[in-house]
């Protein structure tokens, strides 16, 4: 007698009255969902919104949702190994018996406090993304939304989302079998949310001419907050499927440390909604924070980046950085005609980039080649003097800089190359702000892998210990140059960026106290780490302007460096490493406080050269 | 020994600091692919000799030459550390000089790489030499990370080491830079008697499996006598006596110059 092979039983034939239950509940609850956050459902009419909503695209939307939802239940639960099960999964409970047995007081605990974080979540989802407060970020009608049944769809929504999270955590944490393939689970909310987001869109009826519920809508796809909300909704929901450990289930390990492994799945995503964001949330800003976005903001930012490679990379105090962004700028003048002097041909200002890197390179090597043999304060003094320099020849060597009145005009951003013409138009900011990003997110990239390979190792060794670092063969006068040289290049290109927008140059503008400015960004956003650099310098370029507008307890602008060094000190005191510092270098000053190495590469050298 | 086939060859160096003589007329030979200690009291010059050698001092009066090879000749005075290290001197240090705040793994790679072309634009575009060479010292880091015994260590902060995994580390890191000598200062300090002689064994294994010609300095009179082929004693900044480990312990001059009584040997 042949025992008898595994019985092979299509998927449908595996469905069960339990999951037919499961799918009509999730459907209804799609239609209830629909018709109380339809757009004009209210308290007053309650079903003056089922009817004006049956059979919108908005029902249809919350119903496929409610359908795919379902679906997705179905499947974790029904397939095992790849396999459609018969059998039941968990045995019958009431109601009352699922509330009472959750396992521990813990999770009942969990479950609490995310109830309430959703309640406050569905307030604020509902409040942005209501009738009321379309379209812009206020929160003056906040109240309003309770009028609305769409407030109360969801709340409940919400606290159904995250029980589906917290149900999530507890399967990750109980490291049980998950069977659904990772790229499905992630294929599948993705599809859904953006199924989700264009039906529920309110505006969606109007733009296929079925209901003019609004004919002045505007017709971008991102143009309503839903789209905006639902995205990061399901992008947090993908990314709790991304985080799912790697481990076999069939190993009883002991429970790991819950630390979270960043997978590359994970890194991608995170970078296409920091791209979406970069690219999107400039269009919701006041001209007035658009047109400060290029020159006040990211002029910085890149500054902030150059500067970080020669303090936070190879740990040199540099005091004369604003020299370089000096040179870039006037270079650019040069070569528009903007000078006395005048250059033996004109260049388009994309094309003085070259030459302000390779001039802008050139001064910091042939500074750097002398005094980057000098150790602790001695490079600072003479970056410093360095700094000085270049503003005394700015200001007084007018029959080449033009001097203190300034230089002439110099021309804008245009390209007029292959066909293709476009000229860059103070009157079209986010044109600027564009360019900018195009600079900055590329040299974000490079220098981080810089920072992660020989090189930027080299650097860490130079600056924790050169002796040692020269014994292993480093040549250590090398990195530093090169990490000057490499700073000073940045705040050339800096230096062509801010020239071209502000389109006449004075040497007013580059004295010492920029390049202490620049400093405090580096130091205030955490030296080393690209991402606290540029976030400090986002908020302290953000700073004194929103304190120009808001002026609290009778700030007044003189009194900006006041709050920005009593803000430093304080840091100094409680975060000396910086608001996100990186790890190496978060690790040396704490070493460096223990008497351990020397964070930087300016301390006292231990072995006195022979006199 | 044939008069040609020495790694370093150290004739009548003099090293003054103002008006203080560490090394006096200092003249020694070591052949390749020997074990030689260097011992002596505090102060006697031993890590002045090594600081010589590696370029870190240029000494007034005297010549040093390297031979990587039979034949190359290379000489150290007036050559940059970093130079001399490039032509095959590696070199640990009498306090340990980790790069604490980086974790095992990355302290060894960065010996790798130190000899490794890479440049910076290679770094930001992560050209396919980058990556081949990336690959190249992470492997080799493993290796040298296993060869000393500190996989289990891999990805701990050298800061959190303990004295012993941090000389090994050390030698690991100056084993990546492909030494052909190897200059050890005092690398049993700080270490238990247990250490010690893993410690004896990794020397001599280094010495006879990657054929690495070995320069110590070292207190511990146990370890360097089961270690070193030959020894030479300093004594205020000269030679007192030079030979096998027998004849050393027998000379009368380093008796009373550094061994003394036995009790006083055994510290």
């Amino acid at each position: 007698m042949t025992p008898p092979g595994p019985q092979v039983r299509k998927w449908y034939q595996s469905l069960n009255a339990e999951d037919a239950r499961r799918m009509t509940t999730a459907a209804g609850g799609g239609i209830v969902l629909a018709v109380m956050t339809g757009p004009d459902g209210s308290l007053t009419q309650p079903l003056y919104g089922f009817q004006q909503s049956v059979l919108t695209a908005h029902v249809i939307g919350y119903l496929l949702f409610g359908l795919v939802i379902g679906c997705l239940l179905t499947y974790r639960a029904k397939v095992k190994d790849g396999t459609w099960r018969r059998v039941r999964t968990a045995p019958k409970r009431t109601l009352v018996e699922r509330l009472t047995s959750i396992k521990s007081a813990l999770q009942r605990g969990m479950l609490a406090g995310s109830g309430l974080l959703s309640a406050v979540i569905a307030i604020v989802v509902a409040d942005f993304t209501g009738p009321v407060a379309r379209n812009k970020m206020s929160w003056h009608v906040l109240g309003h939304q309770f009028l609305y049944t769409r407030t109360y769809g969801y709340l409940i929504l919400a606290i159904a989302l995250w029980f589906a999270v917290v149900n999530q955590i507890f399967h990750l944490t109980n490291l049980r079998i998950q069977s659904l393939p990772r790229t499905v689970v992630a294929a599948g909310a993705l599809l859904s949310i953006l199924v989700f987001s264009l039906t529920s869109d309110p505006f969606l009826p109007a733009r296929f001419g079925w209901k003019a519920l609004n004919p002045s809508a505007n017709n971008s796809l991102f143009h309503h907050w839903t789209t905006y909300l639902w995205l990061i909704l399901g992008a947090l929901g993908t990314a709790s499927y991304l985080f799912k450990r790697r481990s076999s289930p069939k190993i009883a390990a002991p429970r790991r440390s819950r630390t979270l492994v960043v997978t590359p799945s994970m890194r991608i995503l995170t970078y296409v909604a920091a791209g979406f964001l970069v690219y999107e949330a400039p269009k919701y800003l006041s001209l007035y924070w658009q047109i400060s976005l290029y020159q006040q903001i990211g002029v910085f930012c890149l500054l902030a980046i150059g500067l970080n490679i020669v303090v936070g990379f190879a740990g040199l105090l540099d005091l004369g950085y604003v020299a370089f962004y000096a040179l870039g700028a006037y270079v650019t003048a040069y070569f528009s005609g903007g000078l006395p002097l005048q250059p033996p041909f004109h260049l388009n200002s994309f094309l003085v980039i070259p030459f302000a890197v390779v001039i802008a390179m050139l001064a910091g090597v042939l500074l750097g080649l002398p005094t980057l043999r000098l150790r602790g304060d001695y490079l600072a003094i003479v970056t410093l003097g360095f700094g000085e320099i270049i503003y005394v020849l700015a200001n007084d060597w007018v029959t080449v800089t033009g001097g203190s009145a300034g230089t002439g005009t110099i021309s804008g951003f245009s390209v007029n190359l292959l066909g293709i013409h476009y000229v860059w138009n103070p009157s079209n900011p986010l044109s600027y702000y564009y360019l900018m990003i195009g600079i900055l997110i590329p040299a974000i990239f490079l220098f981080d892998f810089l920072n992660h390979s020989k090189v930027g190792r080299s650097w860490a060794a130079i600056r924790e210990d050169e002796v040692a670092a020269q014994s292993l063969g480093i040549n250590a006068l090398k990195y530093k140059v090169m990490a000057f040289s490499m700073g000073a290049s940045t705040a050339g290109v800096a230096g062509v960026f801010t020239a071209v927008k502000v389109g006449v140059l004075f040497p007013n503008s580059f004295v010492l106290s920029l390049s202490i400015t620049i400093l405090v960004l580096v130091i205030f956003g955490g030296m080393g780490s690209i991402l606290g650099v540029l976030i400090g310098a986002i908020f302290l370029q953000w700073l004194p302007s929103y304190l120009t507008f808001h002026s609290y307890f009778g700030y007044q602008q003189t009194d900006l460096y006041l709050y920005i060094g009593a803000l430093l000190v304080i840091m100094m005191i409680f975060r000396p490493q910086g608001l996100i510092p990186s790890r190496r270098r978060r690790r040396e000053i704490l070493d460096s406080e223990a008497g351990l190495g020397s964070a930087d590469s300016l301390g006292p050298i231990t072995q006195e050269q022979p006199s | 020994m044939t008069e040609q086939d020495f790694i370093f060859d150290v004739q009548h160096v003099t090293l003054r600091f103002g008006g203080v003589t560490s090394l006096n007329d200092v003249s020694l030979q070591q052949s390749r692919g020997e074990i030689l200690s260097v011992i002596g009291p505090n102060g006697a010059g031993k890590t002045s000799l090594f600081n010589c050698l590696t370029g870190v001092y240029e000494p007034q009066e005297g010549s040093i030459t390297f031979q990587p090879v039979p034949g190359k000749s290379i000489s150290v005075v007036g050559r940059q550390p970093h130079r001399v290290a490039r032509a095959g001197v590696a070199r640990t240090f009498q306090t340990s000089r980790m790069f604490n705040a980086l974790t095992t793994f990355e302290n060894v790679k960065i010996g790798v790489e130190a000899h490794q072309k890479t440049g910076p634009i290679g770094a930001m575009l992560k050209l396919p030499r980058t990556r081949r060479e990336e690959k190249h010292s992470d492997q080799r880091a493993h290796e040298l990370l296993e060869y000393v015994g500190l996989t289990h260590r891999t990805n701990t902060l050298a800061d959190s080491l303990p004295y012993g995994d941090r000389r090994r580390l050390e030698i690991a890191r100056c084993l990546g830079t492909n030494p052909r000598a190897l200059l050890l200062d005092e690398p049993a300090a700080g270490t238990n008697p247990s250490e010690k002689l893993a410690l004896g064994e990794l020397i001599i294994r280094i010495n006879r499996e990657l054929d690495i010609s070995i320069l110590l300095i070292e207190h511990d009179m146990k370890l360097v006598m089961a270690v070193a082929q030959r020894l030479v004693v300093l004594n205020f900044g000269g030679i007192i006596a030079e030979g096998t480990p027998r004849d050393i312990q027998e000379n009368p001059r380093v008796i009373e110059a550094y061994l003394g009584t036995n009790e006083e040997a055994a510290t």
